[in-house]
């Protein structure tokens, strides 16, 4: 298990070095391909690029993309939360002998979820927490 | 027994409670909610209308300005026959039922009964609600064929959402009848 743990090893250092002077090296050539004319690059020789128009629109559709994403999430946290009518809030199939019968023996009661009328009562009822 | 004390809803605008206790067997709770202040009207009013002049200022087209006298009217009326409830009350008598009623601000009222068979407790309960989590009262239903297990909820004073110890006062009460029977 030992070479699945996150802690920092030194082959991941030096894999995050690369990544990060690959991407400034690609960010480096991306500007040289977005200022430099068109002419200066044909007469070099380089004639299969794509238009200068996606210099503007990559980056544009990336920044909007970015934030309907923050946008979509909140809508859909908010969407997929349970109105406040839906029997999910109280309980499901998986809560165990919610029965309200009363067996007080002696020793330790069964271990079960407490159901949300004696937990009322408990808060509410009561004199004194 | 009327009381009224200071209590507000999850947003901080207050609220009024009132309880009576017609009987040892039956009581009933209103919470009243503030009316619609004349002040809100006349600015919602005016930014509507300025924003139809500023509009017509520049298009020159009076069918702005009549579209925007009958939006504001029809808005108006929508508003305050379905949406803003003046007060919602909560009616339980032992052995019979509850019964749950809001009445609008232009004098419409709608009301359930829930025969006290199908019910199996009224609980505080905690959920998410938007951004935050919120006390509510709400009534937990059975079906006769299962007494233990809950069917459905129905959540109470839904449009006026009072605080904790609104609901608390309510609850009290409420227990005090249910458990008799």
């Amino acid at each position: 298990m030992g070479a699945t743990s996150p802690s920092p090893v030194p082959e991941r250092a030096i894999y995050g070095f690369v990544l990060f002077l690959g991407s400034q090296f690609g960010f480096f050539l991306f500007c040289l391909w977005a200022y430099i004319p068109e002419e200066w690059l044909h007469s070099i020789g380089l004639t299969y690029w794509p238009q200068k128009y996606w210099a503007l629109a990559v980056p544009i559709y990336l920044l909007v993309a970015i934030v309907i994403t923050a946008v979509l999430l909140f809508g859909v946290n908010m969407n997929n939360t349970a109105p406040l009518d839906s029997i999910d809030i109280i309980t499901d199939v998986y809560a165990q002998g919610q029965r309200t019968t009363d067996c007080h023996k002696r020793g330790i009661p069964r271990l079960k979820d407490v159901s949300i009328s004696e937990v009322n009562k408990m808060f509410y009822l009561s004199p004194k927490l | 027994m009327m009381e009224d004390e200071a209590f507000t809803d999850i947003n901080g605008k207050s609220i009024s409670l009132d309880c009576q206790c017609h009987s040892s067997l039956c009581s009933e709770f209103i919470v009243s909610v503030p009316k619609v202040s004349i002040g809100k009207v006349m600015v919602y009013t005016c930014c509507v209308w300025l924003l139809a002049y500023a509009v017509f200022f520049f298009t020159e087209n009076t069918a702005v300005l009549t579209s925007a006298i009958f939006i504001t009217l029809a808005g108006m009326m929508f508003h305050i026959h379905f949406v803003k409830v003046d007060h919602e009350s909560l009616l339980v008598i032992g052995s019979l039922g509850v019964q749950v009623s809001s009445s609008y601000a232009s004098g419409r009222e709608t009301t359930t009964f829930i025969e006290m068979g199908k019910i199996k407790d009224i609980v505080i309960n905690e959920a998410i609600y938007m951004h935050q989590i919120i006390y509510y009262l709400c009534v937990l239903l059975k079906e006769p064929s299962d007494p233990d297990a809950v069917s459905s909820v129905v959540p109470l004073f839904q449009s006026s959402k009072p605080r904790l110890n609104c609901l608390v006062k309510v609850y009290k009460s409420c227990q005090e009848i249910i458990s008799k029977c």
